[in-house]
């Protein structure tokens, strides 16, 4: 105490010293109002910054680039499809760019102290080839990374997302293409709006297609208006109705890719947002309880300052400066700490774009201390003029009882009837809110936005749960059984799916089928084995998406593996398939509709029978009939057993006693379904 | 002697349907003068000290303090008007328990905008003169009943205020601690200073003032000088 004397100097203004003699004398209402203050400006902090950084790096990318608004591909010809870069409302466009998928297969050596195949393995991919002689232009104006741009016919570009075995050098072989012609990578680009995961120079695309394939092309364009989902429909149904009929076989919004790009993120920013919102009522709301407490505490000292001659001003700033003081310093730690915590959560967003490194924006950093040092000050001026407007005889005996009437008939009522038989300290105590109904009110609007907060972290802890339960499957399915080297088994876009040739003879692997043939025989052994069905994995690309899409195929009935309807049905018969929300929001379909897909050569038409839970990374995702699917992707195969125990079976114990009689498969209790984005083998 | 405080048909009701803690009181204070003014429990006694200080405004009626009229003016004039003319002394001290001894005498005069040097000095002066000046940088919880009144007189006396007003000044003190503190405004008074004090003791009153106002139920029942010495 003798210490704070020192300060303020003796010339200070007397409301500065009397500032400093309220704060010094009550030390836990200044610690509380500051720690209030740090806590909700390092919150505010970190929720904004992220919720800016969230989206900046697409946009500012989106904007250098001149990124492709709509991603359309077409069965056109080449002038019908030139002549859409002049209809109205287009402001730019490229193209007609000559466009396939293509299966490629890249080589892989595994790093070292990796197990792998002896010399090495093939990684077999999914590509949306495009034909482009050079990377600028107009729309889409490719970002090369490393490397050139093909010089010559059997040269390529690969997106700037590279998967494995993907080096400049490194060659790559097109399987489904006459005489499985080989590209050499030259170099790596980037797209924003990632409208291809490899380019050549378009007079390589035709050698390149699947036979049967057809010939489809890539326009790129750039709109007056497409600052929404209506907006870039709009200017998508003008596109179509230029073209002939049924022509458009698919076409993608930025804003679809930039909510992929942004969905790492995404889920989590509003529940930041909410309680960084939640956290700013509750501090303005604490700050305006614990400023009405100091100046109701403080009703007499005011009486007092007045009696001796402040003036109302000064009252004001006397008390505007016992909570500026405390409010000041907590908001110069929070926002320091609010930008230490968004360290590693914004290391991870840049990571995903690959930005270099992301920062809380120096706007937010000034705005959000400023805008909490005006709720406090605004709480507390406020109230302080409230009372500097008292008499000094009103304020001091006020300081001194609570103002008369209030709370009178409060306590009337709890002295009456049944009331009456509560003890009268209770009814006393009862009726106290009432003499003080504005900080009552505050007082319960901050224990109402606590329970909010608790309730809020509560249910999303019970949420998430509950979601890692859908996505795991593991109530459902407790044992899942893996065939190693099955396809489907890498989950990515790609599959490990043969060895190299090695330099010696090894042991002979049991084919797929016999592993299969050893897994059912023992699921069919085993006790407690309640249902088990084959399940297919793979992702493939086709036309119109930019990302891959994931298919599952199921052998046989697999309603009980656990997949959450949002809407529809499960999926009956072969002609009908259940998609995740990415399918139905990256396509535009619904519920109900028919969608024709296209992946190389080969076609499939699905009824989209339901919507199901399954985020996938952000990625289209169909379920339908192993059957039906494998119309699309002749080589979809079983690559694991998904299995349901009766009650009262332990999963472990089970899992160990399949995988002793099955010689190679390997059994295990249900983990949460990676996602394909998770995968050191994805490929967006 | 000069007019210091003029009351003219002053009454005020706190209450609108109540009864009038002063009805119509018309009276007049010298400068130099030493009044008691006395009365029972709620009689309007300390009301009528509130509106010459200017602490509260009058129903109706004029109060002029130094040919002010304090009635007319706003809370910032009634401020400055505290701060030079009026020196204000609580049966309950009234100081503030956060700030030293001295702080507490010395806010009155950076409040009146006293050079730091000068206020300094005539707080050591007047603490040195009531014999608390040993007990500058104590907090006032540390003091007693009778050494806190002498702050507060102390923190009154800062500014040289025209008039003293002093609400029960010995009220929460043991008779000795008042008494000294009656002799302390006896002498005051002595050197000039004019001085208001309301009491509910008789022999207080006659003891320290040499005029006697009584009010009873808010108006001036009697008004009267008495022997007091000088």
């Amino acid at each position: 105490m003798r210490a704070m004397s020192a300060w303020p100097p003796a010339a200070a203004g007397p409301a500065v010293r009397a500032a400093r003699g309220g704060l010094s004398g009550r030390r836990v209402q200044a610690l509380v109002i500051g720690l209030v203050l740090l806590v909700s400006t390092a919150a505010s902090t970190l929720a904004l910054g992220l919720l800016v950084d969230s989206n900046s790096p697409f946009d500012h990318a989106f904007a250098a680039q001149r990124g492709s608004e709509v991603t359309a591909t077409a069965q056109a010809s080449t002038a019908r499809l030139a002549a859409t870069a002049h209809l109205p409302g287009v402001t730019a466009a490229a193209g007609p760019f000559p466009e396939t998928t293509v299966t490629a297969d890249v080589p892989v050596t595994p790093p070292p102290g990796v197990s792998g195949p002896p010399g090495g393995g093939i990684f077999q991919t999914q590509l949306t080839l495009v034909g482009r002689s050079s990377p600028g232009g107009p729309v889409d104006d490719l970002t090369l990374e490393a490397g050139h741009w093909p010089t010559q016919p059997d040269q390529a570009v690969m997106a700037d997302v590279r998967g494995p075995g993907e080096h400049l050098g490194a060659q790559i072989t097109v399987t489904g293409a006459p005489g499985s012609p080989h590209l050499t990578i030259v170099g790596f680009a980037s797209s924003i709006t990632q409208t291809a995961q490899a380019w050549v120079l378009p007079s390589e695309v035709a050698a390149l297609r699947a036979p049967g394939a057809p010939g489809v092309s890539q326009m790129l364009y750039r709109f007056s208006s497409a600052a929404t989902g209506r907006q870039v429909g709009a200017d998508l149904a003008s596109v179509r109705a230029a073209l002939p009929p049924g022509s458009l076989l698919g076409a993608e919004s930025y804003l679809t890719v930039k909510l992929q790009d942004t969905s790492s993120i995404a889920p989590w920013v509003p529940f930041i947002v909410a309680f960084g919102v939640i956290g700013l009522v509750m501090s303005a709301l604490i700050v305006a309880n614990v400023v009405s407490g100091a100046v109701v505490a403080g009703t007499r000292r005011i009486g007092v300052l007045k009696s001796i001659g402040f003036s109302p001003g000064q009252v004001v700033a006397s008390y505007v400066i016992q909570v500026a003081v405390p409010a000041f310093l907590g908001c110069l730690i929070g926002v320091v700490a609010g930008n230490l915590l968004s360290v590693p959560l914004l290391g991870q967003t840049a990571q995903v774009y690959g930005v270099g490194a992301l920062a809380v924006p120096v706007w937010v950093d000034v705005a959000v201390p400023l805008v909490m040092l005006g709720l406090a000050g605004a709480a507390a001026v406020l109230l302080a003029l409230r009372a500097g407007r008292m008499s000094a005889v009103q304020a001091i005996a006020t300081g001194r009882a609570p103002r008369p009437k209030h709370g009178y008939a409060a306590h009337r009522v709890l002295g009456r009837g049944a009331w009456a038989r509560l003890p009268r300290a209770v009814t006393i105590g009862l009726a106290g809110p009432f003499a003080r109904p504005t900080r009552t009110a505050i007082t319960l609007a901050a224990i109402l936005f606590g329970v909010i907060a608790v309730t809020f972290g509560a249910g999303l802890g019970t949420s998430l749960n509950r979601v890692y339960n859908d996505l795991s499957h593991s109530s459902a399915e407790p044992v899942q059984v893996f065939i190693p080297g099955a396809p489907g088994q890498n989950g990515g876009g790609g599959n490990l799916a043969k060895a190299a040739p090695g330099p010696g003879p090894g042991p002979a692997a049991p084919s797929l089928a016999a592993q299969e043939r050893a897994v059912q025989a023992a699921l069919r052994a085993q006790p407690g084995t309640r249902h088990y069905v084959a399940e297919s994995d793979d992702n493939i690309r086709v036309l119109g998406l930019s990302d891959h899409v994931s298919l599952v195929g199921f052998g046989g009935d697999a309603s009980w593996t656990g997949y959450a309807l949002i809407s529809g049905h499960w999926y009956s018969g072969g002609d009908q398939a259940d998609v995740n929300t990415g399918f139905l929001t990256q396509t535009g379909a619904k519920v109900g509709d028919s969608y024709t897909l296209t992946s190389g050569a080969h076609h499939l038409t699905i009824r989209i029978a339901g919507e199901i839970f399954d985020p996938s990374g952000g990625n289209a995702e169909i379920i339908a009939s192993q059957s039906a699917l494998a119309m699309l992707d002749p080589g979809l195969a079983p690559d694991q057993y998904d299995v349901a125990l009766t009650p009262g079976t332990d999963a472990q114990a089970y899992a160990d006693a399949v995988g002793a009689k099955a010689t190679r498969p390997t059994p295990t209790p249900a983990a949460p379904r990676s996602s394909s984005s998770s995968s050191a083998w994805s490929r967006r | 002697m000069d007019t210091l405080v003029r009351l003219t048909d002053v009454s005020k009701t706190y209450d609108s349907d109540g009864a009038p803690a002063l009805a119509r009181v018309t009276m007049d204070v010298s400068q130099g003068e030493s009044l008691a003014v006395m009365g029972p429990s709620g009689s309007g006694k300390s009301t009528l000290l509130n509106l010459i200080a200017g602490l509260d405004r009058p129903s109706r009626g004029e109060v002029t303090v130094g040919g002010e009229r304090v009635d007319k003016l706003s809370e910032t004039g009634l401020a400055r008007f505290r701060r030079r003319q009026i020196g204000m002394i609580f049966q309950f001290f009234n100081l503030l328990d956060d700030m030293t001894v001295l702080d507490n005498v010395l806010l009155p005069a950076q409040l009146a905008g006293m050079p730091t040097a000068r206020a300094r000095a005539r707080a050591d002066e007047l603490l040195a003169a009531l014999r608390i000046g040993s007990h500058g940088d104590a907090y006032p919880a540390r003091l007693s009943g009778g050494e806190r009144q002498r702050v507060a007189i102390a923190r009154a006396l800062v500014n040289r205020p025209a008039l003293l007003l002093a609400d029960e000044p010995t009220g929460a003190l043991d008779s000795a601690t008042g008494e000294e503190i009656g002799e302390l405004l006896l002498d005051l008074n002595s050197s000039g200073q004019t001085l208001i004090l309301v009491t509910h003791n008789p022999a207080l009153a006659a003891r320290y003032a040499r005029r006697v106002i009584e009010i009873v139920d808010g108006r001036v029942a009697s008004d009267a000088a008495t022997g007091a010495r000088r």
